[in-house]
């Protein structure tokens, strides 16, 4: 049983981190690319949460807690590993190609490969904010910075995602004839057909 | 309306329908993983933590199963 006063019981923050794991999967797979690199990077963060449990705030967001531990662990990882180089882009990329998410949509591929060329930190803040459900105010937590760094950063990011796309072929100039253009031009004509007036902004 | 008006309405256009299309893939890109489900080897792993902090509590010794 627990002893923390704020905190919650063992058993209650139990479930609420096991309700998590598949946003820490899907935090970590967004941020490393490889899905078993990323499996790794999830089960670490989520033990580490729970090693930290004494430190978590009843009635604050888990979520972002948790992210936070993710986070740190996964520049940590990828500080140790430009030794051992198991973060490898390439490797990274190979696996996407062709391993476990060949069954993806074409588009999807596209769009994780896009992802990869950007930088960390404009990447995080994507996918925080853009797919996570985060607000800008709790990504800024996250990463100990300004709000106006983190908006700063999804722009630039979904800006640089958009030329990405639009002018290289990622991953798929060597051995598929769909390219990642074509993929985006499909994707844009039924864009159009669906548009509407909201502008995505959170 | 003229021309250049009207191209730069469709340019702005188009870069909004982009942005919101990269919103949506980005949304579903997460949400699949979401949407997996998650390996028995997470639960097990949370588990075993438990049960090690449980019985470090109860100062039991503790076996560990493979």
């Amino acid at each position: 049983m627990s002893m923390q006063d704020t905190g919650l019981s063992d058993l209650a923050f139990k479930k609420e981190l096991a309700e998590l794991v598949p946003h820490l999967r899907a935090f970590a797979r967004s941020l490393c690319g490889n899905a078993a690199l990323a499996d790794d990077l999830a089960q670490d963060a989520m033990l580490k949460a729970w090693r930290a449990r004494g430190s978590y705030q009843a009635g604050t967001n888990m979520k972002a807690w948790s992210f936070t531990i993710l986070r740190n662990v996964f520049y940590s990882e990828k500080r140790k590993s430009w030794r051992q180089q198991s973060l490898d882009p390439d490797v990274a990329e190979a696996t996407l190609i062709s391993g476990d998410d060949s069954s993806a949509p074409l588009e999807l591929l596209a769009l994780r490969n896009a992802m990869n060329e950007l930088p960390d930190d404009q990447k995080e803040c994507l996918i925080m904010v853009g797919a996570g459900g985060l607000s800008y105010e709790e990504v800024a937590q996250i990463c100990d910075c300004a709000v106006g760094t983190i908006k700063s950063r999804v722009s630039r990011a979904r800006k640089a995602v958009i030329d990405i796309l639009e002018s290289n072929h990622t991953g798929f100039s060597s051995d598929s004839k769909l390219s990642a253009a074509d993929a985006f031009d499909d994707i844009m004509n039924q864009a159009q057909a669906l548009s509407g007036p909201s502008d995505g902004q959170q | 309306m003229n021309d250049q008006n009207k191209k730069q309405n469709d340019d702005l256009r188009s870069q909004r329908s982009r942005q919101r299309r990269i919103g949506d893939q980005l949304r579903r890109m997460y949400d699949e993983v979401v949407m997996e489900p998650v390996p028995d080897e997470f639960l097990k792993l949370l588990d075993d933590a438990d049960i090690a902090a449980e019985s470090s509590s109860r100062k039991d010794s503790q076996e560990s199963k493979g």
